[in-house]
Parts: C-alpha cells; structure tokens; sequence
C-alpha cells in the first residue's frame, strides 16, 4: 500500500470515465504531433534544398514548357556547370487512384545534380544504359511492391499515344533519398525517350522541358547565375523566372498559402480542447473525493496531500494518452508519407516535436491537477467531511 | 496525576449565515489517561465539535485544549497533523473508509505517516485487524462489508499506529443492537487491555453505560453534575 496505489485506484474506480479521458488525450496530442509534423516536413523541405541550385521555369506559369534549345543556351551562361531537363509526364497508373509523379530528365546529369539522390552504381549504370528505363523512390517501390525488372504501364494524359496504348518503363533502380528536399515517391525517366516518342509522332502533347534544373559552379552566387539567365531571355521568345531550388520550395508551400498558419492554430486549440477536458475530468472526480480527502486529513496527512494524490492523478491519465498519441504519430510516419507523397517529401515527427509534446504534456498534466488540488487544499478537514456526507 | 486531556474555558464560535453561533463557552472538561468517557446530549450541543477540538482538526476561539501537557493551539497546521498522525485515532459514525481501498489498505493508510517500512506497514495493519476479528476479511472493499464489520475495520484504522487517544462520533449511531454490541465491546476491550484513552459520543443510553463515566453537555457546557465520577 502507497499513495501511489491510491492513485491507481482513484484513477480506475471510474474505468469508462478514464479510458475516455486517455484516449481524448491521445488523439489531441496525435493530432498535434500530426499537424505540426506537416508544417515542419514543409519546412525542412525547403531548408534542405542546396542552394548551389537553381530551377528556370516560364516567366507565364509552371504550366507553360520552356524550348528545347534553352537547356544548350543556358549551358553557355557563364557561372552555369550542369542544365539538366525536367518534365511533368503526369501519366495514371491503372486509374486515377494511382497518382504519383513522374518526371522525363537527363539521368546522368540528375544523378551528377542530386547527391542527395542514393542509387547503388549497378543500377545507375543500368538506367542510363536503358532509354527506357526508369527509377522508382523506395517508397513507391514498396507501395505498389515493384521491383528492379518490372514493367510500369501509365497512361499518358499529357501524352496520350496514339495508338492508345500504354506507356511502359522498366524499374532499372530504387532510390532512396538522403535529405528532406527529395522524397522517395517519383519515377524519374529518359527525357530524350520521350521527346523521340513525339517526334516520331507516336504520341502527342507539349515539346521542350517543364523546367530546367541549373547547378551553378562552386564559387559563384546563384543570384547572379539567376539574374543572368533571366536577363537572357528579357527579350523572348520565352521569358524566364530563374529561383534557388529552396525559393522554389518555398514557393510550393506559399501556393498553400495560410495553411501551415491554420494548421499550428488549429493543433493549439486541439490542445486547448484536451486542457479543458481533463480539468473537467479532474473536478468531477474530486468533487466525488471531497469526503476522502477529508479522511485523509482526518488522519494526520498533511494539507497538502489532495494535490498530490490530484496532480499525480492528473498526470498519469496525460501521460498514459499522450505517450499512445505520440506511438500513433510516430508509428503513422511511414502511412503519411505514402500518402503525402510529393507533396510532402520526407514527411516526419521531428525531435522538436517530441520535446515540445512532452512538455506540453507535463503542462496539462499540472494543470488539470492543479485547478481541483488548490481547491482541496484550502478545504479543511472538519469541512470535507461534513459537506461530503 | 495530571489528566491526559484537559479542556480550559474553551470558546467556539461559529458564523452562520452570517450570525455568530456560540457553540461552546467557557467550557472545562478533564479526561484521564486510560479513561473510557460517554459524552452525550442533544443534537446541535457542539459534541462533535469537543471532538474535533482534541484531535486537533479545530481550533478554539479562546481557552486552551492540552494533551498530554501539550498546547494544541502552539502547534504549527503541519506539527498539527503529524501530532494527530501519532496520538489520535478518530471513528465516526459513518465509518469513513476509503470506498477505493481493501480493508487492510484502510488500516496501513495512517501507517503511511510513520517510518515503518513496506513490510511492518503491513504486518502491524494486519495484526490491528486481528484485533477487531476481522482478519478474515483483509482484501474485502468497504462496499462488500457489513456495516458494524466496516466500523470495526475504521477501529481498526485509528488504532493501527498505536495512538493513546480514540475519538469515537457515535460510532454505533448507524448499527444494529448486535453490531452495536460487538462495536461497544470492542470499545471497552481496547480501553482496558491496550490501555486507550477514549471519548464517546452517543445518543444511546446503554452505550453510554458501557463507559466508566458519562458527561452531559447542554447549550455550550457540561451540565451539572456530570463531572469527574
Ligand atoms: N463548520 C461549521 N460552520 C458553521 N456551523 C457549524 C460548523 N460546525 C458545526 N456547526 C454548528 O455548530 C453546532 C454544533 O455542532 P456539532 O458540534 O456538530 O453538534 P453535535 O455533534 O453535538 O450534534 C450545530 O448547530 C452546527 O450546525
Ligand atoms: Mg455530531
């Protein structure tokens, strides 16, 4: 016997009220691990991004295909060390549930670009050697349990051939990626594959590249590579908007607009919400104890014992449901990267989610303990047990 | 000797509803050590309050209340309560068990507030309820108790760190005439084999009689004649 098998047993004298309690606690802090976990995948996204490269897209929109010739052109701007070509293929696998992107690039030049980009030299070799080849993320790989060797069937939207068949690349490697800029959810394959495909007229759709993707040599400010290339076609056919590789991610999470803003704001008042709950939990119980407490003191325990045994209680009940919700966060990590996929590369629970969880946890715990205990604190003995009778 | 209780011109006021309630006035009571005291009159006459006054969960407006030759009144809340932990053992009438804790729980509670170990904890418990005969039913909930074997186990309780004072508050108020008995009996036992100073409150005649003295309180003091026996 010990105060703290009193509090197990205050703790499961309303089993239903307590397993309500911790579950509450658990799904707030799952939703707040959860919602803060996007906004900072979000943002280590774009801190990862190296900032010795930098994307040329159209001046109009993303949408809008850049000439061919630009890649060559773009080459001879002084300060530039690789161009390599990226294009949206936007292809279905077996329907539209099957989404995830696809991208026609120069392999050797992406390969070169990407150190960040883990491919084991044999299937390197193997998908610049293929011209239909491609490469798949891990993730991919594993969510639809393709293997080097297998054949992936897409339907062309953007590309429909013409003889409406389907599209079809050979898996010549999986990736993996090393940083939070690249995620493992997209099949990167031969540019000039496709760009043959439409020039032999067995598929339609938009020449030239998406974007252009520029490793500017050691040494130089990518500003200044940027503002030159821009500078090159002030004059047309296609003007240019050339941004660091992270001001093009930062660009994608601003397309989100408020959302990061809403999410925090959001995961703030689920935590609120369960701050409420639990010191409702907490008064109910103890205005049910005022008699037991009274007891206690009756028998020589010191004043201060009800807040003990109520903030022990408190916490325990937060503990219990926020160490299942932080399990769920974490344990739903691989879940929502499958499911974010290229929106949000990398998602994950960072470390500063955990100390930020944890602390609020020890937070509500005190709290929700401490409205009932500073109440039973200035409670006396006499009175408790008069009024609890 | 010296009584081990001793009640000077004690005052208690209380405010209700915003009137002063004289409850007691310049009230005298002296109790020996090893005294078995009934204290009886009607309801309202401020019995429990004399109670609550020598163990310590109340305090006087004026007079002193000694225990032992102690000043209760120079005792700090926290000195107070660790006083009681070691010299009071309180029964009410309506027992006042933890409804969460198995019988012997109850018992080891006030143990928590001595420095025995785990171990002793539980062996003293134990042996406080073979006192009260109720070894038998150790790991049973209040709950699946019968009322006069819930009371025995509250005695239990107040006399499971060995205090040389036992307040009872009508303690067979809520019993039947066998319980009752078995509650009385265990009363007068306590006091004469383990040498327990007890006071008694209770509206029951025969109980009453069972003590070796009987004071009577009426409108805030001792009514004549109920003085040392
Ligand atoms: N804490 C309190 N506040 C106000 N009045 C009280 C308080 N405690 C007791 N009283 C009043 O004091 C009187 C004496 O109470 P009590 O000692 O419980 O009487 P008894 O035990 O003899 O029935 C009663 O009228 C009761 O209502
Ligand atoms: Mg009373």
């Amino acid at each position: 016997m010990s105060l703290g098998r009193l509090v197990l047993r205050h703790a499961t004298s309303h089993p239903v009220r307590s397993l309500l309690t911790v579950a509450a606690v658990g799904v707030a802090m799952f939703l707040f691990c959860f919602l803060r976990s996007i906004v900072t995948s979000l943002d280590a996204a774009v801190k990862a991004s190296a900032s010795n490269r930098i994307v040329t897209a159209s001046a109009v929109s993303l949408f809008q295909s850049l000439p061919t010739a630009y890649r060559e052109q773009i080459r001879d701007v002084p300060g530039v060390q690789s161009v390599s070509r990226l294009t949206w293929f936007g292809g279905l696998y077996q329907d539209e549930s099957g989404f995830f992107g696809q991208f026609g690039t120069d392999p050797e030049v992406i390969l070169e670009q990407y150190p960040e980009l883990l491919l084991p030299p044999a299937e390197r070799a193997a998908w610049v050697a293929d011209r239909k080849g491609c490469i798949i993320g891990a993730g991919l790989a594993e969510k639809y349990g393709w293997r080097v060797g297998d054949e992936i069937p897409l339907i062309g939207t953007i590309y429909p051939r013409v003889d409406r068949a389907e599209w079809r690349f050979t898996v010549c490697g999986v990736y993996r990626s090393a940083k939070a800029n690249v995620d493992e959810m997209t099949l990167y394959f031969h540019w000039s594959y496709l760009d043959e495909t439409l020039e032999r007229g067995e598929a339609q759709g938009p020449r030239g590249t998406s974007v252009l993707l520029v490793r500017v040599q050691d040494g130089v400010r990518a500003e200044d590579v940027s503002a030159a290339i821009d500078a090159y076609y002030s004059g047309g056919p296609q003007r240019t908007r050339t941004q660091s590789e992270a001001a093009f991610q930062a660009d994608f999470v601003n397309m989100l607009g408020n959302l990061p803003t809403f999410l925090g704001m959001i995961g703030a008042a689920v935590l609120l919400a369960i701050l409420l709950g639990i010191v409702n939990t907490m008064t109910i119980s103890a205005r049910e104890r005022v008699r037991s407490m009274g007891i206690l003191k009756s028998l020589g325990f010191p004043d201060a014992v009800a807040a003990q045994l109520y903030l022990l209680e408190s916490i325990a009940l937060v503990g219990i449901g926020a160490t299942i919700g932080l399990a769920l966060a974490y344990g739903s990590v691989p879940f929502f990267r499958k499911l974010f996929g290229v929106q949000i590369p990398m998602y994950e629970v960072a470390p500063d989610t955990l100390v930020l969880a944890v602390f609020l946890t020890i937070v509500i715990g005190l709290l929700g303990g401490a409205v009932p205990a500073l109440a039973s604190a200035r409670l006396k003995a006499v009175e408790a047990l008069r009024r609890g009778a | 000797m010296r009584p081990l209780i001793e009640l000077e011109q004690v005052r208690r006021v209380y405010l209700k509803g915003g009137e002063p309630l004289v409850v007691l006035d310049g009230l005298d009571l002296a109790i020996g050590a090893g005294e078995f005291v009934a204290m009886m009159g009607p309801s309202g006459s401020g019995k429990s309050t004399i109670l609550n006054l020598v163990g310590g969960l109340d305090a006087p407006d004026e007079g002193r209340i000694l225990v032992g030759g102690e000043d209760l009144g120079a005792l700090s809340p926290a000195e107070l309560a660790e006083w009681r932990a070691r010299h009071v053992g309180f029964v009410f009438q309506s027992f006042n068990l933890l409804p969460v804790l198995t019988a012997l729980e109850n018992v080891e509670l006030p143990l928590l507030l001595t420095p025995l170990g785990k171990a002793a904890r539980r062996e003293q418990a134990r042996f406080a309820l073979e006192i009260v005969g109720l070894a038998d039913r150790m790991d049973h909930r209040p709950r699946q108790l019968s009322g006069g074997q819930e009371q025995r186990v509250a005695i239990a309780r107040a006399i499971a760190t060995d205090p040389a004072i036992l307040l009872c508050d009508e303690p067979t108020g809520d019993l039947d005439r066998h319980s009752a008995d078995q509650v009385l009996d265990l009363l007068e036992r306590l006091c004469r084999e383990h040498g327990k100073t007890i006071l008694m409150v209770t509206h029951d005649e025969a109980a009453a009689a069972r003590a070796g003295r009987i004071v009577r309180l009426d409108k805030g003091a001792l009514v004549a004649g109920s003085g040392p026996a």
